[in-house]
């Protein structure tokens, strides 16, 4: 109050304007605290609700005669805009894995040649058997699709994540 | 001489400071809590967005009680 006044009579700058007490800066550093207590409570809240009302649902993936043994073909599983790869490993052998790298979502893709996933970023390189890590940055291994075969039609039913090794 | 409440004063900064440092670690702590949570959120794995933010919680709590602790450290000065 009494600085308030002061400054009315005395309306000049000083240095000292500049000048950040403790209590100020104790004052900023708690409400930072607050701010990423609060934001950590926003993602905690986005990823249990969100993942709980996430559908897991049967998606028809394609048909296996439309791939030949070596082949590839992406799909989008569970949302539009999640990316996946279904491969045709040998006759009637199909395995299906999430393309975003482990590392810094970058999209892997198959090289039968190596029969490997590669994931041209940081040369990430997976294992087409489990998804495994074979190479490079990558902590985990890539998350594998569940699928189903009917007839000669495949679902994507579900997807087993990787533990950190 | 020092009077007993030069002393006093002298002691309530370095209480003071030690706050201060001690609050710039809780803060970096929950920074990295934070880093984790969100790249546990991106990457799909959610074990570790929920105990981060209730950590995130305590040491914001912590935090503020530390502040009041100060406020009243300031007022006894």
């Amino acid at each position: 109050m009494v600085e308030k006044e002061l400054r009315d009579e005395f309306p000049i700058d000083w240095e000292d304007d500049d000048y950040v007490t403790r209590r100020e800066f104790f004052r900023f550093l708690t409400l930072a605290s607050g701010g990423l207590a609060l934001g950590s409570g926003v993602i905690a809240g986005f990823a249990t609700f969100s993942r709980s009302g996430r559908s897991m649902d049967r998606k028809l993936v394609g048909k296996a005669t439309d791939l030949k043994p070596g082949q590839s073909m992406n799909f989008n599983y569970p949302r539009p805009n999640d990316l996946c790869i279904l491969i045709h490993r040998s006759e009637g052998e199909f395995v299906a894995y999430s393309r975003r790298c482990t590392h810094l979502s970058c999209p892997v893709s198959y090289q039968h040649d190596k029969n490997r996933l590669y994931c041209p970023c940081h040369n990430g390189v997976f294992d087409v058997v489990d998804g495994s890590v074979k190479q490079g940055p990558p902590p985990r291994p890539l998350p594998k699709i569940t699928l189903e075969r009917d007839g000669d039609d495949l679902y994507a039913v579900g997807i087993t994540r990787g533990v950190e090794a | 001489m020092r009077t007993k409440q030069q002393a006093r004063h002298a002691q309530h900064g370095v209480v003071f400071s030690a706050l201060l440092l001690f609050s710039l670690v809780l803060l970096a702590i929950q920074l990295w809590l934070f880093v984790g949570a969100l790249e546990g959120l991106l990457d799909g794995r959610t074990f570790m967005p929920v105990p981060a933010a209730a950590v995130s919680l305590i040491v914001f709590g912590v935090q503020i009680w530390m502040f009041l602790g100060m406020r009243r450290l300031e007022r006894q000065d």
